[in-house]
């Protein structure tokens, strides 16, 4: 039997609650950092957010030497995080700065890079719960949204991309779980095969019907939700901001989120998401007891690509309403990311998605910052995500734990 | 112990009876599944494994062009080159040779320059190969080989513009080993966080893999630091002095002739044999990928072979970026940047070589040929569309590595064999 | 008295794995409220037979008759239709989940036909733990619950599934004597209640404990089958091994010289962050070998860890020969006198993708004359290999052999060769039969004494009692990480295993 980490033991829990009630201080001390710098509050000089983001470093290394390496790390980031953000935006002018920092239209451009993210980790939580690593949801993303806009054009209408969309991934996801469930090959091998093909496949069929014109410019798309009712709560004030934030967002961003509550109650409160959890856990034991471990993995690898897909057509027809090569973009290895870092749970790999989300958002819109329109420097803005990314899975692995067959092919006898 | 020939068979191992091991040591790593496969099936294998991609590749064209497939690879094949290394051309009738000229080995011919091209991409193909190979030798997945390589050209390209004073060889030494350096940093860092943190290597080279493309996006592109400022509407970089650049020993160089950088490659090929076999680092890392638990169990540091092994991984990945700037780009372009796929085409490299260096020479050679036949200069239009063809060698890729991490497929294929032959030679023993 | 009427039978059972008849032509019946052991040693068939049983494998011959009727299973789920529950040797729970959970997984209560009713699981589960008088709760997760409930809570999953035919794979092998005695009172119910039951062992006092009959197995063939009545341990270990067995290790009367080993106050955490060893102090002089008695997990991997520089200790210190190695990394640790023979050798022991002469290799690879300056000289590896490999009777394969292609007894025999072969001051060897047959068994026993007669110091952690007492000449008991006991050479096994479970008073420590 593997050695299993408890999330939190109560006693280490009290016998380091000091230097974990520090680190918060510290991640709060780094958040209110940027806080002070970004609209409404604006402050316009640098010695205050600076003071104060020396003070959460300090209290985060503080909270690092005494054993609180989490919380305590946490906090150094966000500290250092909250100085470098802060500094950038004083050099803004202070008009500019109102333009990048629209809370509302921020608020909805995390929740549209969001999405694509959402559908894919739950896609992949649904696989990974049941014991196969899904390295191929980049993949599985990527056919989604070309066969979503390929669909959608030859139907002539969204729902036919929709569902052509959604079996493109499904059937790549069977092509993954025929090697790797059967064949029993290496997960990521196979999974990075599966993403070689996508780009392959997709690449070849764009050019051979598009060309060089692309995508037609009108595709039908999924529609928004218009909620013109929320403009109307008042204050005016904050029916302005509810409309403009949640009041005009894709018909399939409020899928993904109409998919967490439902993903939830299938894994935990049904016995078909029991009987996943266990493939996932100790298929000998499902074995044993008569469940089927080979047609419940493929089921659930099946109906994660689907689900990544449905990422990858919100991508083409929901989003940026075309489709380019590689348009992606590794959101598929993010999504993954946000899986773990969600600790392989709906609502956690949610909140990792709209980190993720916020930080596209972010690296979208902060180049506005600039005064010059040729300046070089906004594109290092796009690293954010990854960089992001990067620190995520460099600091939650070994904190989360993964279902306990993860990665390895169950041999029936 | 004289009586052991009375011992009763001990089956561990071979029948899950006895304590079964535990089941981390039930599946094994890569590493591990590519030796058992080079067992089990000896060359045959990777070249079935190479057919039966091909064959999938060409039902695509046929079913997605109608075009005779057979046609779209003779004409791909054209393009490579590789038929000069025969010196007789033989012309087929139906299924026999209805004629043969002797062509000789004219060094100026089409076919020739063909060639050089071929090998000018099959040299950092071997290494980004051997990137990919050295970490599955450590039990590591580097899909990070585009992003080290983006590393390595940007430093290459950077030194060879300055120390343009430098006597020839030096310059391209300095060049060289900044570049390699700079990729086995890009590559050592997924090494640490591998080893501090556990974090997997396959996300945070993917990640690394982006950053390196913005970062060099914003180097090379408009406005950036790097770029030409004679070339003010073109993302590229200033052309690198003269004096770095690499000798080129076979053709023209102003027609892109054959540079030394082939021979570094083959040379590499070498060091990593060497390197892997005959040195105790090597030993270390074929430890740790084969069993970690038990190197650790032996004394060796686990941790400290990742970060070795994902750093000299990423040396190799650096030094063929530098190659190629210095062979035969000159300069670094944003499209470049933007659309580098070596490194992702050395894992089909690295996995259909098996990770001995021998295989990654001829995986090299038949993925390099691949590129360079279907490239827009090298592919006749009106054959087939170069474009469609870039895409068809992806997804010919995308087969070889689902089929060589397909292990058992192969063994089942090979023992199919035998089955066929088995009941053969009992019908024939039976009176 | 049981009832004469078979409820099970096997007949001419064969199966055969590659390289390897596991079972040939056995027969076998149980008959209704009767105990029925299985008697074999590690190897000899009786697993697969059961798996055969359970529907885990398909016999290649042969036949299955249940209540009289020809049955095929090709799946546990139409041993489980047929009544028939397996209580495995490596058990099948699922740690994260609830006791609940797992006895009702894939018959599980639902609300409305889609929701899983919690709460009617854990009721069901909860009134059929009290009926058999199993003190157990069925929302704690597995993981949580002591080893010997984990064995009621697969009792239990058999149990809701109105299993009347019940199969123990080795149950004893992870409890304490008082433990199986609980688990045999458990039995003893069962059975009165009409229940039958396959008690698959490789330990002869249980046999005699616990049987109304008894099949011996050996190299998968079914030897006999015997009443309780009458049946001798000496007779049973005969037909077991198929000629007489040595029950003691001959040795000669101990000499103890200098200390070579000494832990002192050690304290260690284990991977959850709790104290696994709590202030074991040791000492172990060359010429003795010390047992560590205990039940498995009570801080013998965390103190074995930290002996040898795997794990890093909390505070005390440890000394090798007197120097002091505290903090040290592994491969100072080894290089100061230290052999370790780990736990598990597929695992731990041995790289089984590298030849004889690249494992025996795995300490000194970077040492002279097998390297200098880090380059490798593979055929010094090969010569040090031949001359170890021909002094532990390695068979099978010669230097550049696999180790993967050797035998369990073979592979232990190369560790043995490359912990010993390096002449260390300290031996330590952690449960070093585990698995073998009783020949490789005498071997490895065989090499510690004559280790000891070396002058060599042993430190021999083992969960088999009868191991530690016949090589041990002082044993210490672990217990929840601290030293309870401390013994010379004359202790028994009672003695022990009421001291395992931490019944003994902390005063025996002297």
């Amino acid at each position: 039997m593997s050695v299993r980490v408890q999330p939190l033991q109560r006693g280490a829990w009290t016998r380091a609650s000091a230097p974990s009630t520090i680190g918060m201080i510290g991640i709060g001390l780094g958040l209110v950092t940027l806080f002070l710098a970004l609209p409404p509050v604006k402050v316009r000089t640098a010695p205050l957010p600076v003071a104060i983001g020396i003070l959460a470093v300090a209290a985060g290394i503080w909270a690092f030497t005494r054993g609180e390496h989490r919380l305590g790390g946490g906090a150094v980031v966000s500290g250092v995080a909250g100085i470098g953000i802060a500094l950038i935006v004083l050099q803004a002018n202070a008009a500019r700065l109102e333009g990048v920092f629209v809370w509302s239209a921020l608020i909805a451009a995390t929740l549209r890079y969001a999405t694509p993210l959402t559908f894919a980790a739950i896609g992949g939580m649904f696989s990974e719960r049941s014991g196969v690593v899904n390295i191929g949801l980049e993949g599985m993303m990527l056919m989604g949204a070309y066969f979503g806009a390929y669909g959608a054009d030859v139907t002539g209408s969204w729902v036919g991309g929709l569902f052509i969309g959604l079996i493109s991934g499904a059937l790549l996801a069977l092509v993954h779980a025929i090697f790797t469930i059967t064949l029993r090959a290496d997960q990521i091998v196979t999974g990075t095969a599966i993403n070689f093909l996508a780009l392959g496949v997709t690449g070849y069929l764009y050019n051979q019907h598009y060309g060089n014109n692309g995508t037609p410019e009108n595709l039908p798309a999924v529609p928004d939700v218009n909620l013109k009712f929320l403009s109307h709560i008042p204050p005016q004030g904050l029916g302005n901001f509810l409309y403009n934030s949640i009041g005009q967002l894709n018909l399939m961003v409020w899928l993904s989120l109409l998919l967490l509550p439902v993903s939830y109650v299938a894994l935990f409160k049904t016995p078909i998401g029991l009987r996943i959890r266990s493939v996932g856990e100790h298929p000998k034991a499902a074995d044993t007891v008569g469940i089927p471990v080979y047609r419940t993995r493929y089921a659930a690898v099946t109906l994660s690509g689907a689900l990544a897909a449905l990422g990858g057509v919100f991508l083409s027809i929901g989003f940026v309403n075309s489709f380019t090569e590689n348009m992606t973009a590794g959101r598929g290895f993010i999504a993954l990311a946000a899986l773990i870092f969600g600790g392989w749970r709906p609502f956690g790999a949610f909140a990792a998605a709209l980190l993720f989300g916020f930080s596209s958002a972010l690296a979208a819109r902060l180049p506005d910052l600039s005064a010059s329109d040729t300046a070089a420097w906004p594109l290092l803005f796009q690293t954010l995500p990854y960089v992001l990314t990067l620190i995520a899975v460099a600091g939650v692995i070994g904190r989360s734990i993964p279902p306990a067959a993860i990665g390895r092919p169950y041999v029936k006898q | 112990m004289s009586g052991l020939s009375g011992e009763p068979p001990d089956m561990t191992g071979q029948t899950p009876e006895v304590s079964e091991p535990t089941p981390e040591s039930k599946v094994p790593s890569v590493a591990a599944r590519l030796a058992l496969w080079q067992r089990s099936g000896g060359v045959i294998t990777p070249i079935l494994t190479a057919l039966i991609a091909f064959l999938i590749g060409g039902l695509v064209v046929f079913a997605t062009t109608g075009k005779n497939p057979l046609n779209t690879y003779k004409a791909i094949f054209k393009g490579t080159g590789l038929s000069w290394l025969s010196p007789v051309s033989i012309h087929w009738h139906l299924f026999y040779p209805a004629g043969i000229h002797w062509t000789g080995w004219d060094t100026t011919s089409p076919t020739a320059l063909n060639l050089q091209q071929t090998l000018i991409v099959v040299t950092p193909l071997i290494l980004t190969g051997l990137a990919v190979a050295f970490a599955f030798r450590c039990g590591l997945f580097n899909i990070g080989g585009n992003g080290q390589y983006t590393v390595g050209a940007l430093v290459a390209v950077q030194f060879g513009v300055w120390f343009a004073g430098l006597p020839g060889p030096l310059h391209v030494i300095v060049a060289m080993v900044a570049a390699t350096l700079a990729g086995a940093v890009w590559g050592g860092i997924a090494g640490v966080l591998k080893a501090a943190t556990g974090a997997h290597e396959v996300i945070t080279t993917i990640m690394l893999n982006w950053i390196a493309l913005w970062v060099g996006s914003y180097l090379v592109g408009f406005n950036g630091p790097l770029q030409d400022p004679r070339a003010i509407s073109a993302p590229v970089t200033r052309p690198i002095a003269d004096s770095a650049h690499l000798h080129v020993f076979w053709g023209n160089p102003l027609l892109q002739g054959l540079h030394v950088g082939f021979f570094i490659a083959i040379a590499m090929l070498f060091v990593y044999w060497i390197l892997l076999n005959r040195t105790t680092l090597g030993y270390e890392v074929r430890a740790v990928g084969f069993n970690a638990e038990a190197a650790r169990y032996g004394g060796i540091s686990v941790g400290r072979n990742f970060f070795l092994a994902m750093a000299i991984s990423g040396a190799f990945a650096g030094l063929a970026g530098s190659i190629d700037i210095l062979g035969w780009e000159f300069n670094l372009d944003l499209t470049v940047v933007q659309t580098v796929q070596v490194g992702f085409i050395g894992i089909a490299v690295a996995l259909l070589g098996r990770n001995s260096a021998i295989g990654i020479f001829f995986s090299a050679l038949l993925f390099g040929a691949l590129l360079t036949g279907t490239s827009t200069r090298n592919l006749d239009p009106s054959v087939f569309q170069p474009e469609l063809a870039g895409n068809l060698t992806r997804i010919i890729q995308g087969l070889v590595v689902l089929f060589v991490g397909a292990d058992l497929l192969i063994i089942y294929l090979w023992q199919a064999r035998k089955k066929l032959r088995l009941p053969q030679r009992k019908a024939a023993e039976q009176p | 008295m049981a009832d004469e009427r078979p409820v099970l039978e096997l007949r001419g059972i064969t199966k055969q794995f590659p390289g390897v008849l596991a079972n040939d032509n056995v027969d076998f019946d149980l008959r209704r409220g009767e105990v029925h052991a299985l008697l074999g040693e590690n190897g000899a068939g009786k697993s697969t037979l059961m798996n055969i049983l359970y529907g885990l494998y398909q016999p290649d011959e042969g036949q299955i008759l249940v209540k009289g009727e020809p049955v095929r299973f090709h799946s546990p789920k139409d041993a489980i239709n047929r009544g028939i529950g397996m209580v495995h040797q490596h058990f099948m729970l699922i740690p994260v989940m609830t006791v609940a959970e797992n006895i009702v997984l894939a018959n599980e209560p639902t609300r409305a036909g889609l929701l899983l009713d919690t709460n009617a699981a854990d009721r069901r589960v909860r009134e059929l733990s009290r009926s058999f008088n199993f003190a157990i709760d069925p929302e704690a997760r597995v993981e949580e619950i002591t080893v010997g409930q984990q064995q009621r809570v697969e009792i239990l999953k058999a149990l809701y599934r109105h299993a009347d035919i019940l199969i123990l794979d080795e149950p004893t092998a992870v409890l304490t004597p008082q433990e199986s005695n609980e688990l045999f009172e458990i039995l003893r119910t069962l059975t009165r209640e009409g229940m039958s039951v396959i008690f698959i062992t490789h330990k002869l006092n249980e046999v005699l404990e616990i049987a109304d009959r008894i099949t011996v197995v050996r190299r998968g063939k079914r030897i006999d089958t015997v009443d309780r009545q009458g049946a001798t341990e000496e007779g049973l270990a005969r037909m077991m091994v198929g000629r007489e067995v040595l029950l003691r290790v001959e040795k000669p009367v101990s000499d103890p010289g200098d200390p070579v080993l000494t832990v002192d106050d050690l304290h260690v955490f284990d991977d959850r962050g709790l104290e696994a060893v709590r202030g074991v102090s040791i000492e172990v002089r060359g010429g003795e070998i010390v047992g560590i008695a205990g039940v498995d997990g009570n801080g013998q991997t965390e103190l074995i860890d930290a002996i040898t520089g795997l794990r890093k200790a909390a505070s005390g210190r440890v000394a090798i020969g007197g120097r002091n190695v505290t903090g040290a990394t592994p491969s100072r640790i080894l290089d100061s006198g230290l052999g370790h023979i780990p736990e598990d050798r597929q695992r731990r022991g041995l790289v089984l993708e590298f030849s004889l002469a690249e494992n025996v290799a795995l300490h000194d690879y970077d040492k002279a004359p097998g390297s200098r300056w880090g380059w490798l000289f593979p055929r010094q590896l090969i010569r040090r290999a031949r001359e170890l490999l021909t002094q532990f009777d390695v068979r099978g394969g010669g230097p550049q052999t696999r180790a993967s292609a050797l035998s369990g007894g073979n592979q232990q025999k190369v560790v043995l060769a490359r912990e010993i072969g390096r002449e260390p001051s300290v031996l330590i060897a952690a449960q070093p039969t585990r698995g073998l047959d009783v020949g490789a068994i005498e071997f490895v026993h065989r090499r510690l004494v004559e280790a000891r007669a070396n002058g060599k110091g042993v430190l021999l952690v083992s969960l088999e009692l009868d191991e530690i007492i016949s090589l041990s000449d002082r044993t210490l008991v672990l217990y929840e990480g601290e030293i309870v006991a401390q013994h010379g050479p004359d202790v028994t096994e009672d003695q022990l295993g009421i001291e395992m479970t931490g019944a003994g008073s902390k005063e025996a420590a002297a």
